[in-house]
């Protein structure tokens, strides 16, 4: 299945990646190879096993009780701490 | 050319459980922001979701409660899609193997609005915007929602809003959620087209996100509606697309640019392991359904007499319901008790929140004392009502209000010797009377009262001074 | 000193007799990384203070005349992917530099209740993505043995680390062969748990069905005494599983009767000095009372495309939180939300760990998914049944761990296929969620070590190790005693 270099911008979109207009010719020919090598399953006719799960396990729940929450001290740590207890989303910088 | 509306509601509700769907922080709405967190709810690289049991059985619980059908096989899934108040940048949701399926919700025209589906998902956190900047709240993220996705059987506005009516109460009779439209623990998506009145093809639907109350969903709808019908009018097409409504304009308008553009690329969470729901898994739940609003007006009708109408305002308020549940299995006849709570008690419930919360200092065991007093005769209608009165006024019994000789009753030898005494005591009203002058009467009916002091059945004992005169 | 002692078990030894102490065996290990790591690049982080502060515990407790358990005391590392509260944990990549996590991974949290002496975080790939080590952010780790080769990937820090005496035993992870590679190519043994054996809370996900955590060892038993103290059911990895039983004490016994499968497709396209080592493995087991079984697994060949596929379906979903808002890395300069969010994305990643983003959104996104993620996930189920029914008729699977010994530091592949075909043998344990053990059968003509896989049915680590542990002390004579890198404690 050949890959334009549409179909990899939009990919990057929605993966959120900026593409380089000079790097789009040399990602686009790397995802095509890597895309007709993960085509080669396609070789494999219609008998494929229909899969559920690797763990094969079910109803692991937990019970509906409250565990104290983390100090926002920690849960803002890894942003300087924060803003006025928020994480902070500068629209521009 | 006539057109017709065609909706289908996805109804967002968040349960009241006690914590969050992933992880045990709380779901206490209105903390300071970011102190319901840990680093599961905030995505931290490595955490993983462990879920909620109660979640799972409040989903089955409103999937029984609006006839679906229950998964034996259910599982979660990601919706990947970034967004700043989405901390893993997926969602985790159910894709095809929602826990409820094929169900339905009957409005009073008898007319079914069929539900798809009810599957489980988290919330996201809160976006706040302040002096152009943005900040995150995370306290919602993870908080515990059903969706509930009807097919597009919806043909007007009302009947949108009566489905979401009924839902609501439905959800608060079995207690899985405040269903608060304002504070959005109810939240209604509806996907609406047009098509000429006769079509049977769907035209192109538009979604509207978000309502917060009914009355801005009927103003919504209405502009959609008419908005697509200008569009078709005047040749041009419906795009598909999401919409919100602008409250101060009162218009829709789109919502997504071109950098959300969406492909939700669902897929197993693999962090999380199958859902199974055995017969005795339903069989225990169906067991904790209570009794639900159409089961309860049904037999307020057919078993107790009541007015359809009255039932009607009973069954509204799930509190209410319960109190007069509770009054009739200590009384014997329901429908004094149904007067009551509509007329006084209602008057006294002045508000919709005192009404939704039964802010009342009567409890269900001083109404019924109040009535068996009535039907056992030791006092009458005209006491009763104005000891409820005085009821409602200081939260005191029945018992406390009147004195043993008002609660004496009076039986027929007093209250014939109490209608002789005001017969001689009133000759000239008596000779009015009988010169054909109705009216009269009520002069020695009132004499008979005040005697009584109000303790007499006035209407029997008009009937026996009629009796005693023209005799 | 018998090469397949227990390495654990004499430290542990010299410790409780007093022969040294902690605080003298950790600061060993810190003056053996300060003088090797510049050579090696095996860690990325180290953290002596952590660990002199531990091994203070442990002689406490020593002093005190308490019993200490086998790992207690032991200086050891976890790959930068393990979550250590209060340590940074990068993942080796860019977006997450500076990331110090508030919460520890189960099985660190497990260890440090043993008083493990962390000497450090070891490198690894970007994301835990690559084959050599060489998408780390810090540059690749280098092999031990020749530091003109790598240490292989994507866990080559805590191999190049143990391989290199920088530590006695490292957890790493293993998603497509990642543990089991770097330990064949530094002759090191290294264990892939079962699916669900070991916890994953707190690995940093690149492919959460496929991830495992497991140890990196000297030795058999050294991996058999970590695996038991890390694996176990553990309430916040809904996944894990119940099922275990401890396996350092089941390594005894013989061979006889052992039924070793060898699936044909295994040996094709490997290399001749690889194939010769493994074949005589085989005749050093029949020789040991094993039962040799052939048979065919058409469906191998199909595992490496299923392979990326879910693999980076999956990391292209765990990878989208990397948004520069919570924590780590975040773009400088930027108009918008979403720019910030790309910008970040781009500046941070790399190539390859892009690259697999791309794959993983184009195999999930619509008009595709059919033809790729749905039809690979019914391929791992057609994966998962064939080596279901192969177990019918073996008890343990031998097969190379990679078809080459390690790669030079500057081999290049033609493109990234070629690269990715080198993990066509330890694949498809993930895809089946298999326990599989790589240990070392021989060396090359340049003395670079040549590893061997044992793969086992779910749940039976007991079994493979055994069948290692015996190998081990068979080969001994031959094979180990060349693996010493000089001397030991």
């Amino acid at each position: 299945m050949a890959v334009t270099k549409e179909e990899i911008l939009d990919i990057a979109l929605l993966s959120k990646l900026w593409v380089d207009e000079s790097e789009l010719d040399k990602l686009t020919e790397d995802m095509a190879g890597i895309i007709a090598f993960a085509d080669t399953i396609n070789a494999v006719g219609e008998s494929a096993e229909d899969f559920d799960n690797i763990n094969n396990l079910s109803n692991v729940f937990r019970e509906d009780t409250v565990v104290p929450s983390y100090d926002r001290s920690l849960i803002l740590k890894n942003v300087n701490g924060g803003e006025n207890g928020y994480f902070p989303v500068k629209k521009r910088m | 050319m006539s057109y017709e509306l065609v909706a289908g509601l996805e109804t967002h509700i968040e349960l009241s459980t006690n914590t969050k769907i992933f992880c045990g922080c709380t779901t206490a709405f209105g903390a300071e922001p970011n102190t319901n967190c840990c680093p599961v709810c905030i995505g931290l690289p490595g955490t993983m979701p462990k879920l909620n049991r109660r979640v799972v059985d409040y989903a089955i619980l409103a999937g029984l409660a609006t006839n679906c059908e229950i998964s034996p096989i259910s599982k979660m899934d990601r919706k990947n899609y970034v967004y700043p108040d989405l901390p893993k940048a997926y969602q985790v949701s159910q894709y095809d193997k929602p826990l409820c399926e094929r169900g339905y919700i009957t409005l009073s025209s008898g007319k079914r609005i069929n539900i798809t589906r009810i599957h489980i998902e988290e919330d996201a956190g809160k976006l706040v915007h302040e002096r152009g900047d943005t900040y995150v709240d995370y306290n919602r993220g993870g908080v515990p929602l059903i969706e509930i996705v009807t097919e597009p059987d919806i043909r007007s506005i009302e009947e949108a809003i009566e489905y979401v009516e009924k839902l609501q109460l439905i959800m608060k009779y079995i207690g899985v959620s405040d269903v608060k439209m304002q504070e959005g623990s109810l939240r209604c998506d509806v996907n609406i087209s047009v098509r000429k009145k006769g079509d049977e093809k769907f035209g192109t639907r538009a979604e509207i996100k978000n309502m917060n109350s009914f009355t801005f969903m009927a103003k919504a709808l209405q502009y959609e509606f008419e908005r697509q019908v200008d569009l078709l009018e005047s040749g041009e097409r419906v795009i598909q697309e999401t919409r919100r409504y602008n409250t101060d304009t009162g218009e829709t308008e789109a919502m997504r640019g071109k950098e959300d553009a969406h492909d939700y690329r669902y897929f197993r969470e693999p962090d999380l392991v199958t859902i199974q729901t055995s017969p005795e898994d339903i069989a225990r739940l169906r067991e904790m359904l209570p009794e639900l609003p159409e089961q309860k007006l049904a037999r307020y009708v057919a078993d107790y007499g009541i007015p359809e109408a009255d039932a009607q305002l009973i069954v509204k308020y799930r509190k209410v319901a319960e109190y007069f549940d509770a009054v009739v299995s200590k009384i014997q006849n329901p429908k004094t008790a149904s007067n009551f709570i509509v007329g006084q008690i209602f008057k006294a419930l002045s508000t919709e929140a005192a009404k939704e919360e039964l802010a009342l200092s009567v409890s269900s065991e001083m109404l019924a004392e109040l009535i068996r007093l009535l039907e056992s005769g030791k006092i009458n209608m005209g006491m009763a009502k104005s000891t409820l009165d005085k009821m409602l006024e200081t939260g005191k019994h029945a018992t406390e209000l009147l004195s043993q000789e008002d609660m004496a009753g009076l039986d027929e030898n007093a209250l014939r010797n109490h209608c002789m005494e005001a017969i001689a005591a009133n000759p000239a009203a008596v000779k009015d009377y009988q010169s054909g002058k109705e009216k009269a009467l009520k002069a020695i009916l009132g004499a008979v009262m005040r005697a009584t002091k109000g303790r007499a059945d006035a209407a029997a004992a008009e009937k026996l001074l009629i009796e005693l005169i023209t005799k | 000193m018998q090469r397949n002692e227990s390495r654990i078990r004499r430290l542990h030894d010299l410790l409780t007799r007093k022969e040294l102490s902690c605080t003298e065996l950790t600061q060993k290990y810190i003056d053996q990384i300060e003088s090797d790591n510049a050579r090696l690049n095996a860690y990325v982080n180290v953290t002596p203070a952590q660990a002199l502060k531990s091994a203070q515990e442990v002689d406490k407790k020593l002093h005190a005349g308490e019993k200490l358990s086998l790992l207690e005391g032991i200086p050891m590392t976890l790959k930068d992917n393990i979550s250590t509260e209060g340590i940074e944990t990068t993942c080796c990549s860019n977006i997450l530099k500076g990331y110090v996590p508030i919460y520890d991974a189960t099985v660190w949290k497990t260890l440090k209740a043993h008083n493990a002496v962390m000497l450090g975080k070891t490198n690894m790939d970007e994301f835990a993505m690559g084959s050599s080590c060489d998408t780390s952010c810090f540059g690749g780790a280098l092999n031990p043995y020749n530091q003109a080769h790598v240490a292989g990937g994507s866990s080559g820090g805590v191999a190049s680390a143990v391989g290199g005496n920088l530590a006695v035993y490292g957890l790493g992870s293993d998603t497509g062969g990642s543990i089991r590679q770097p330990a064949s190519f530094c002759g090191l043994v290294g264990l892939k748990p079962t699916y669900g054996a070991v916890s994953r809370y707190g690995l940093i996900a690149y492919a959460s069905s496929l991830d495992q955590i497991g140890p990196i060892t000297s030795t058999v038993e050294d991996a058999a005494l970590v695996f038991d103290a890390i694996s176990g059911k553990d309430e916040m990895d809904s996944t894990s599983s119940g099922a275990r039983e401890t396996t350092a004490d089941k390594l005894n016994g013989d061979m006889k009767g052992l039924r070793i499968g060898i699936a044909r497709e295994y040996f094709e396209g490997i290399r001749d000095d690889v194939k010769a080592a493994l074949e005589n493995a085989i005749k050093t087991y029949e020789h040991m009372g094993a039962e040799i079984v052939y048979f065919n697994l058409p469906i191998l060949k199909y595992a490496l495309p299923v392979y990326y596929i879910l693999a980076c379906a999956e990391a292209s979903s765990n990878l989208g939180r990397y948004d520069g808002i919570r924590y780590g890395y975040r773009a400088q300069s930027y108009n918008s939300v979403h720019e910030m969010i790309c910008k970040t994305r781009s500046e941070g990643f790399g190539a390859e760990v892009k690259r697999r983003i791309l794959l993983g959104t184009y195999v999930l996104s619509s008009g595709y998914y059919d033809a790729y993620y749905k039809k690979a996930q019914n391929l791992r189920g057609t994966i998962v049944k064939a080596f279901r029914s192969a177990f019918e008729t073996c008890d343990i699977i031998l097969a190379p761990t990679v078809p080459m010994t390690a790669f030079e530091l500057n081999f290049t592949a033609k493109d990234q296929v070629e690269t990715y075909l080198t993990d066509i043998c330890t694949v498809p344990i993930n895809i089946a969620g298999l326990p599989a053990v790589s240990i070392p059968c021989g060396f090359d003509a340049k003395g670079l070590p040549i590893g061997m896989q044992l793969i086992g049915n779910t749940f039976c680590e007991t079994t493979i190790l055994k069948a290692a542990y015996h190998y081990e002390s068979e080969k001994y004579a031959e094979i180990y005693k060349e693996l010493d890198l000089g001397v030991r404690l």
